[in-house]
């Protein structure tokens, strides 16, 4: 069988394949993106390079994923 | 396994722009409040703490089940900790607020980094990085049909071989703590007496040269990787 861990260990390893933005525009971009996927609107047109990142920084993205349940519940 | 041939490798780009968006009353009234003086700005100020103390502490509920050795009364403190930097630098980078969301949302996102940054550093306090490279492994999965075998075996020997041989001690150093030792890249910048931009920096410099690694050698495991 395959290692479970052996793709999660590679993508880990390689990071994403996309451009990808830095951590600092991340952040100075992430209230943003956000909003924009609240609304609906498609993000990663709008902001190239930010998804990527989430995929690419665990940090970045638990901050984003937060960012993002505390909107939304807010929205509700 | 599909080994295909060469990935594109990725580069860093900055989608940033000098937009200037019609802001909205009621962000428009935060930030005329907290530029103004007096009882005014007094009370936006308690207001805008009001609302950070409750992004830190919902970002430390959310990270609760992790967090079983914090105490209800060490849990207020960073909240309340986290919301007086977040505080400060709101106020500091008032400036940069460009209207491009809601202006709690901008705020929000200044709470929830000082608290998740807080969180990851109690975590490991006292703790020991694990940053040395000397005795780490990737292992080929088990029981693959040949061909796939030795398409993964050839991955992961090209993937060892460029991080033993390609990459700068720095880098490896980086790359192994963050991406196989998952030490959080807020605790191994502070250890290393640097910030999170810069150490993402020396992670994505190495992470294009594994790639360009994978190449030159005509591997890429990208299409491997999206499979379920």
């Amino acid at each position: 069988m395959e290692h479970p861990d052996i793709k999660q260990t590679v993508g880990r390893l390689l990071g994403p394949a996309q451009p990808e933005v830095s951590c600092d525009v991340c952040f100075d971009e992430l209230d943003r993106y956000v909003e924009l996927e609240v609304a609906g609107t498609d993000a990663d047109s709008e902001l190239p390079g930010l998804r990527a990142h989430l995929e690419g920084c665990p940090a970045c993205r638990e901050e984003h994923d937060s960012l993002l349940a505390l909107v939304s519940g807010d929205d509700r | 396994m599909k080994v295909i041939a060469a990935a594109t490798v990725p580069t860093v780009v900055d989608v940033r722009s000098p937009l200037t968006i019609a802001v909205d009353p009621e962000s428009r009234e935060w930030l005329e409040s907290l530029k103004s003086s007096g009882a005014r700005r007094d009370d936006a100020i308690a207001r805008l703490h009001a609302i950070l103390v409750r992004a830190a502490r919902f970002e430390i509920a959310r990270r609760r089940p992790g967090l079983p050795h914090l105490r209800g009364d060490d849990l207020d403190d960073i909240a309340n900790e986290a919301a007086d930097d977040a505080l400060m630098s709101v106020l500091r980078r008032l400036d940069d607020f460009r209207g491009a969301s809601r202006f709690t949302t901008w705020a929000y996102k200044f709470a929830l980094l000082e608290t998740a940054v807080k969180l990851r550093k109690r975590a490991w306090q006292g703790r020991e990085l694990p940053l040395e490279p000397e005795s780490w492994t990737l292992f080929a999965s088990t029981g693959l049909q040949p061909d796939a075998a030795a398409e993964q075996g050839a991955v992961l020997a090209a993937l060892q071989e460029a991080i033993n041989d390609v990459l700068t001690p720095h880098q490896r150093r980086v790359l192994i703590a963050l991406a196989l030792n998952g030490v959080p890249i807020d605790v191994l910048a502070d250890r290393l007496n640097t910030n999170r931009n810069a150490l993402y920096k020396t992670l994505h410099d190495a992470r294009r040269k594994l790639r360009k690694h994978l190449d030159e050698q005509q591997l890429s495991p990208d299409a491997w990787l999206e499979e379920k």
